[in-house]
């Protein structure tokens, strides 16, 4: 789609730039929004502190960019909320004060979402510009790749991002919705935003590169090998991410948010904690519950009222449900079960040991549930026993049983009811690409390239990203002597989106195949790429 | 940018740049354009002034234009940032060998295989110079070594059984030709060799 000027243009886009003490970059973050080739869109540049800006922000003449000049440092999520009270754009985006667009972004995801109206969302791929910073706070390029291409999964995003913040657009009504940004939170900010946003929204993957953002190598005086550089990258969000409780309390945050409702587009889960009294093991159990669901959760707790009057947990979410003193099990799931507002129940004993094995605990039976068309199908927790008995249900499910069969005990009355009971397979819990991946890379570190070949070949042909996933195979396929191989496979990458890292490895193996003409071409394309930014190369 | 969990991507280093621009110098250098070559060596030892590669690369260009005294002083500068670079020696040695220095460049040879017994350039150039000085037992004890870890390389297998004939071993260098030529029947060179040592192998016996 091209946009010739701005009278025939499409919807106007708020781009977001918040700057702190980076004023010889800002400069050429905003250059690069300005020589966009979709015209129709407002640049707000919020100084958030620091060096002054002023003279930067006006030497453009550009109407478009609106400046809020502050001289108190109040943080990115302070900063993007200010300037979205500002905006009035359809859609939203952003750019760190050091990184740069490329003319094609704002194009590229706008035509992305009035492509396809049923997302709200749509981001692209961006390089990471690995490079030196000289004295003079020039920056020469070591390295671009492109590190973060996921294709859109709502139960991994819940767990982790998997998306970039620069690399994002979204329509500026479905944050409103959601809340703003959360002005308490220091680092996974943008992980907030996009989680919030699942609830509302499915995200469209554009797998373009639409630009570039910087991570400087740190100079280390004791570094002696140029191939083994020591250290990370300098940005300040890495460097926050040191203090390890801060970042925890930053993600347990996140992970306890639950935006306002209606969700569309996650069902809510309720879970039933049965204990006989409020104590210290209570209380265990509900900080092990909130540190490892990563599914949004409300947690119903069906207690005396002397009981829950008694509760000093920070562990957010819970709902008390008042009981009589000495009810009994059934007394108590009933009466929490007619609270529930989730689409699906989980009921979980108190001596149940959450979180046990390194995987998710409660999501292994939620996904199985949420995935399976038998109405009468419920799921056990994988570490489900006779004597801790767990289970997922779907909330219509469970109450059916239980008016069935009120009179019964709980597993009986979900017997009588019909309901099948069974632990999930392991191939049907959530993130299986991600547990194969893990065991990939770990047969890669073993140098079995052989049995890697075959990994990566079933990943690319049975999940999502294709073209990481053909990556990684051909990077096998390279390893394991397969030369010819290894170049059709990141030959079909390169005729889709060439990047700097596949461009090489086809040139590795055109090379070895001793087609030198063949590997200059690509080698030259590489050489174009990292040479490509005017701040790139100044040698 | 807060991002969780990273993709993976091979080739990804931060020497990435670097590696573009060294790759693309030995390619330029395959196909016979030196001076694209060179700009593509400039530009990568200006990234990593430390790596000896570049100069490996400008000490191979200089050869190739019979610029000996330009491919010395690279090679030597390639020795000096990499004391442990086998192709260093192995450029040292060829140029000695191109002045007719067979005893230094055998030595230099040495050495280079010594760092890496895996470089072909220098066994060739080891069994050239042992050919010169007439001296055998180092040289085959490396092409043994090669051999071993490249099983089938018709190229060594011949000059392992000239030397093992010149060193007075006919049989087996007899027992190497046969395995030659059920290689690669058409190989002149390897038929022509079995006929010298089976005519050795028949004078012994009169003998």
């Amino acid at each position: 789609m091209t946009y010739n000027n701005r009278q025939s243009c499409g919807p106007l886009v708020s781009v977001l730039i918040s700057t702190y003490n980076r004023p010889g970059y800002v400069r050429e973050a905003v250059a690069s929004i300005l020589r966009q080739t979709y015209p129709n869109f407002e640049i707000i540049l919020v100084r958030d502190g620091g060096t002054p800006v002023g003279d930067i922000a006006g030497e453009f003449g550009d109407e478009r960019l609106i400046f809020i000049d502050r001289d108190q440092n109040r943080g990115l999520p302070y900063s993007f909320n200010e300037a979205l009270s500002r905006a009035k754009g359809m859609y939203v985006t952003y750019l760190g004060d050091d990184d740069i667009y490329y003319p094609n972004h704002i194009d590229v995801l706008v035509d992305a979402l009035q492509s396809w109206d049923e997302y709200g969302v749509a981001y692209s791929d961006l390089y990471k510009v690995n490079c030196r910073v000289t004295e003079d706070g020039r920056r020469i390029v070591l390295s671009k790749n492109v590190e973060i291409s996921r294709d859109f999964s709502r139960m991994t995003m819940l767990r982790f991002n998997h998306t970039l913040h620069v690399s994002l657009m979204h329509e500026r009504e479905l944050l409103e919705r959601a809340g703003g940004y959360n002005e308490e939170l220091n680092v996974l900010m943008d992980w907030d935003l996009t989680r919030k946003l699942v609830f509302y929204t499915d995200f469209l993957h554009v797998p373009k590169i639409t630009g570039e953002f910087y991570a400087p190598v740190p100079v280390d005086e004791e570094q002696t090998s140029y191939s083994t550089p020591q250290g990370d990258c300098d940005r300040i969000s890495v460097k926050r991410r040191e203090d390890t409780n801060d970042f925890i309390r930053n993600m347990l945050t996140i992970r306890s948010t639950r935006p306002p409702k209606p969700w569309p587009k996650v069902e809510d889960m309720s879970l039933i904690l049965l204990t006989e009294r409020l104590d210290e093991a209570t209380e265990e159990v509900l900080r092990d519950i909130w540190s490892h669901t990563f599914y949004p959760c409300q947690i119903y707790l069906p207690l005396p009222q002397e009981d829950l009057s008694r509760l000093r947990t920070v562990v957010p979410n819970i709902m008390g449900v008042p009981v009589s003193a000495g009810a009994s099990e059934t007394q108590r799931v009933d009466t929490a079960l007619e609270c529930c507002e989730g689409d699906y129940v989980a009921i979980v004993p108190r001596d149940f040991e959450v979180g046990r094995e390194d995987m998710p605990w409660i999501e292994s039976a939620l996904q199985p549930l949420m995935n399976c068309d038998d109405p009468n199908q419920a799921f056990e927790l994988p570490a489900s026993s006779r004597q801790c008995w767990a289970a997922v249900f779907r909330r219509e499910q469970l109450r059916r049983a239980r008016r069935l069969g009120g009179h019964l005990a709980l597993a009986e009355s979900v017997a009588a009811a019909g309901i099948k009971l069974r632990k999930p397979a392991v191939e049907e819990y959530p993130l299986q690409f991600d547990n194969l991946m893990t065991g990939a890379e770990e047969i890669e570190k073993q140098g079995d390239w052989a049995r890697a070949v075959e990994v990566f070949e079933y990943l690319a042909r049975n999940y999502q990203n294709e073209l990481w996933m053909k990556t990684r195979w051909a990077n096998a396929l390279y390893h394991a002597g397969q030369y010819e191989h290894a170049a059709r496979i990141v030959g079909e990458v390169n005729s889709k989106r060439p990047t700097v890292s596949t461009l090489l490895m086809e040139a590795r193996a055109q090379r070895k195949k001793e087609d030198f003409w063949g590997a200059v071409d690509l080698l030259e394309k590489a050489k174009q790429i990292l040479e490509g930014s005017e701040l790139a190369w100044t040698l | 940018m807060d991002i969780v969990k990273e993709t993976k991507i091979p080739e990804a280093g931060w020497t990435q740049h670097y590696d573009v621009l060294r790759e693309l110098g030995h390619c330029y250098t395959s196909v016979g354009e030196y001076e694209k070559a060179r700009e593509c060596y400039d530009k990568a030892a200006v990234l990593a002034p430390d790596e000896a590669a570049p100069y490996i690369g400008f000490g191979v260009i200089a050869m190739q234009t019979g610029e000996l005294a330009d491919a010395e002083t690279a090679f030597k500068v390639a020795r000096r940032l990499d004391p442990e670079c086998s192709k260093a020696y192995c450029g040292l040695a060829m140029i000695c060998q191109q002045r007719a220095d067979a005893a230094v460049a055998f030595d230099l040879y040495l050495k280079s295989l010594e760092l890496d017994s895996d470089n072909l350039t220098a066994l060739l150039g080891l069994f050239q110079s042992s050919c010169a000085m007439g001296s055998f037992s180092k040289v085959i004890y490396y092409l043994q070594v090669y051999l071993d870890e490249h099983p089938g390389d018709i190229t060594v297998m011949f000059c392992l059984a000239t030397l093992q004939l010149k060193d007075k071993q006919p049989q087996k260098a007899k027992e190497l030709l046969l395995n030659v030529l059920a290689l690669d029947a058409n190989n002149t060179d390897a038929a022509n060799l079995l006929e010298e040592v089976e005519h050795t192998l028949a004078q012994e016996c009169r003998s």
